[in-house]
């Protein structure tokens, strides 16, 4: 039991004492920048988390201020931890649930705003789902999606997007009403601040319930993620197939063991030394060490309980570098990820780059397993500004190897930046989804406004 | 402007001269792309008419009007980007109204088209400093960036980098190569002869970017050194790929053969529904590949009969018009074609990174979902 602060105390905390809510802002910033929340699992639950406090607290008067309060309070959250970007993603989700409660508010009182999907409005994108399903060429996976999706789910991406206006290209924005020719062409944020300042019929408290119901829709859907994606694995893995993965991903793990309740299979695990190999040993044991302190998804691994090896699967242990060796012989690769960014490229855990590479060369298919809020709509301009660097004290240590110490430069990267062009599916809780198509799935998660959080301030 | 021939059929019964107005607006601005020309004289055509009542007279006419504006130049693939979101405009305002008015209150849409015909140039403007702005951030520090063509976008885009490094750094830390083509001849009258780029060239070398030009020949020999790659559309097609001058599809093939990223700067409203599957299939009359043999001298050696002359043949297939400048009986060599300045090819998605327009950036299948978003 350690006694360092992490995110179940967060949580606890933000229970004990919910009206301090500058207290809790600035515990979470320190937690963050002390790298004691990470990952961005925890990151993504323990910003909801926050920004739910901080909205039930704000006496919001219109939704302007409040949206404007949400990313000073994302500013600061991102700027604390800026390679997190589930962060980000979080706060964009959170401000999307906002612009949509006042602009359904805005749309009028004819139907209940979010939880209604009239049928037949050509607008609906959330509805458009399916089809984009088949046209990935995974038809499978549409029709799963709408049997196992829980309908919190389909109400709340239904009410992600159905707020446009009714042209919904930015390509008419050339043509359009000068209304918004004040800001930029494509941006309605004007016109939306516009709307939602003179509308009076928008009183704070229900605005307030009703987007802390979309916070906590976003909390049910991070806590059920795993388990969403986890039910297209038995499309994915058929029996006596071998199977490489890599790092202590639980999103990759409860994929394998959903599929393992059906299937016989061999998984090889690439350990991911020198970083994660001690919580890979433990993944494939189920015996976590709680020593092993401040690690990436370290309650997450506690959490697992049942590893693959007692559910009758073969698991083989392999360092990292005989990846390459034992490609010839897998079947699918199965990966984690730390995010995925707007053109498809991954920013994973170092060793995955290779493994991608290595796959590339046998021709074996690779799929990302991901929840939606790992995908960033941002472009990065600066791959490398999102590598983060580890102790060099895993790859040398002090007391074995004295004689090397300062002779030689030690770097440690713990991530790689994966081109999405190496990656053949992406499976996340929504289904199953071709490289060149998250692009669609991204514009459906959040709004336009909000793809720059810094531009809104 | 490609001085081409006239339009064959123009209109003597109508006073309004769509092609005329078109081209006096393109002169009249140097800054102006093509289809935003087209737009603003499609709103002209609209002024002039007022006696529309019906819809599908509204609709005839812009489309025989956008057809004659097409036929009158020899690449109208720009040009009807901006005809088609134009029509598709009216089209989808009569349909479900909009902000200009309610579903078929054509008057209150064409009192939107009129009062703002401006604004929409002002617009486009806009957007290619917003494009500047996003895509300038491509350039790093340090590095060297390898561009084409004369495109104002890709012009905007590198002084904007330059200013904002000098603004960070005191002075541009980036290098500039720029592939001109040694044939060309300069058909948008600003500047005689000289070649494409020559004032983007000037403008960024009195901001002090050192900037190298080559001949085409050299883009290979020059790739080792580059770090990215930038180039501007003349339309950015259904499928994310481009049409460009001609020379920007081999310099995608040696960026993607040596691993070099290549980014396309285009404004959205040069986003057209072509779908093409090649390079024969862009839709654009010009004459690349021009066989031609020295038939009299082949014949007088005796080697040949008249009769198997395969010549005559392809100038029965022949569609441009003959050459008659007495430089040879078949036509010219696309090198010494006066039109190659005009000529474009087509790069397909898959060689280009990513796409900038003012809506941010964009992977190149996003191209056909925003297409696809107005046109079905």
């Amino acid at each position: 039991m350690s006694f360092a602060p992490n995110l179940s105390s967060f949580l606890g905390s933000l229970k004990e004492s919910p009206t301090n809510v500058e207290l809790s802002l600035q515990t979470l910033v320190d937690l963050f920048k002390r790298r004691q929340i990470r990952g961005s699992r925890q990151c993504a639950i323990a910003t909801a988390h926050l920004l739910k406090q901080v909205i039930r607290r704000f006496k919001a008067r219109d939704t302007v201020s409040l949206i404007k309060r949400v990313q000073d309070v994302g500013q600061k959250l991102t700027d604390a931890q800026p390679k997190e970007l589930a962060i980000s993603n979080i706060i964009r989700r959170i401000l999307g649930v906002i612009r949509d409660e006042a602009d359904g508010d805005k749309e009028g009182d004819a139907f209940q705003n979010y939880s209604s999907s009239e049928p037949g409005t050509p607008r609906k994108k959330g509805s458009m789902s399916p089809p984009q399903g088949q046209q990935n060429g995974v038809p499978v996976i549409a029709d799963l999606e709408a049997l196992h999706r829980p309908p919190l789910l389909t109400s709340h991406t239904s009410y992600m997007a159905s707020t446009n206006g009714p042209i919904v290209t930015s390509m008419f924005s050339l043509l359009s009403q000068p209304l918004s020719d004040t800001s930029t062409p494509g941006s309605q944020s004007p016109a939306q601040q516009l709307y939602s300042s003179f509308n009076p019929t928008l009183r704070p408290q229900e605005l307030s319930a009703e987007v802390i119901d979309g916070i906590d829709e976003i909390i049910d859907e991070l806590d059920n993620m795993d388990d969403q994606i986890a039910s297209y694995a038995i499309d994915h893995i058929h029996s006596n197939e071998i199977i490489l993965t890599h790092g202590t991903s639980l999103t990759v793990q409860r994929f394998l063991l959903r599929a393992a309740s059906k299937r016989r299979f061999t998984v090889i695990h690439a350990e991911g030394y020198p970083n994660q190999h001690h919580e890979t040993h433990a993944t494939i044991t189920g015996k976590h060490k709680a020593s092993s302190d401040g690690d990436p998804d370290q309650s997450d691994v506690q959490r697992f309980a049942k590893p693959l090896i007692e559910a009758g699967i073969t698991v083989v242990l392999i360092p990292d570098a005989a990846v390459f060796a034992l490609m010839s012989r897998v079947n699918k690769v199965i990966l984690g990820t730390h995010a995925v960014l707007a053109n498809g490229g991954l920013i994973a855990s170092a060793g995955v780059k290779s493994i991608a590479l290595a796959a590339r060369e046998h021709r074996t298919p690779v799929v990302v397993v991901t929840g939606v809020y790992k995908l960033c709509p941002t472009f990065v301009f600066d791959f490398d500004s999102f590598i983060e660097y580890g102790e060099p004290g895993c790859v040398l240590g002090c007391a074995e190897d004295s004689d090397l110490i300062g002779k030689v430069d030690v770097e440690n990267p713990l991530h790689d930046y994966v081109e999405g062009e190496l990656v053949d599916l992406f499976i996340t809780n929504l289904g199953g989804h071709a490289p060149f198509s998250l692009s669609s799935v991204i514009t459906e998660q959040y709004r336009s406004e909000d793809t720059d959080l810094a531009v809104g301030n | 402007m490609a001085s081409s021939a006239e339009s064959p059929h123009e209109a003597g019964k109508q006073s309004f001269d769509i092609v005329s107005t078109y081209r006096s607006l393109l002169l009249s601005d140097p800054e102006l792309t093509m289809p935003v020309a087209a737009i603003e004289a499609l709103v002209s055509l609209l002024q002039n008419s007022p006696s529309l009542s019906t819809i599908s007279e509204i609709l005839d006419l812009l489309a025989s009007n956008a057809e004659k504006l097409k036929q009158s130049i020899a690449n109208p693939i720009s040009l009807s980007a901006g005809t088609d979101l134009f029509q598709r405009y009216i089209i989808n305002s009569l349909q479900r109204g909009g902000p200009a008015g309610a579903a078929g209150d054509f008057d209150a849409i064409r009192a939107h088209l009129l009062t703002n015909g401006r604004l929409f140039v002002a617009r486009a403007k806009e957007a290619r400093r917003m494009i500047a702005q996003t895509a300038r951030q491509f350039i790093k520090v340090g590095s060297t960036v390898l561009t084409n063509g004369g495109s104002r976008v890709v012009s905007a885009v590198l002084q904007a980098a330059a200013e904002a490094q000098i603004k960070e750094t005191g002075a541009p830390r980036f290098r500039v190569v720029y592939a001109v083509s040694a044939s060309y001849k300069n058909s948008y009258g600003d500047g005689g002869d000289t070649a494409e780029g020559t004032a983007t060239v000037t403008a960024l070398r009195r901001l002090a970017v050192p900037v190298a030009m080559i001949s085409e020949a050299a883009v290979a020999y020059s790739m080792g050194q580059i770090d990215v790659v930038l180039v501007g559309a003349e339309g950015v097609v259904e499928n994310g790929g481009i049409i460009s001058r001609m020379g920007t599809y081999q310099m995608a093939v040696l960026a993607k053969a040596s691993g070099k990223p290549m980014y396309v700067v285009a404004e959205s409203h040069k986003f057209v529904r072509v779908f093409p599957l090649g390079q024969q299939d862009i839709g654009v009359d010009q004459n690349v590949l021009n066989f031609t043999t020295k038939v009299e001298e082949v014949i007088e050696t005796g080697l040949l009969t008249p009769k198997a002359n395969f010549a005559s043949r392809r100038i029965a297939g022949e569609s441009i018009t003959p050459d008659l400048d007495g430089s040879g009986y078949f036509g010219k060599d696309a090198l010494h074609d006066s039109k190659n300045a005009d000529f474009v090819d087509y790069t397909p998605p898959g060689y280009i990174s990513a796409l900038i327009s003012e809506n941010g950036v964009l992977t190149p299948s996003a191209v056909s979902e925003e297409l696809i978003k107005i046109w079905y």
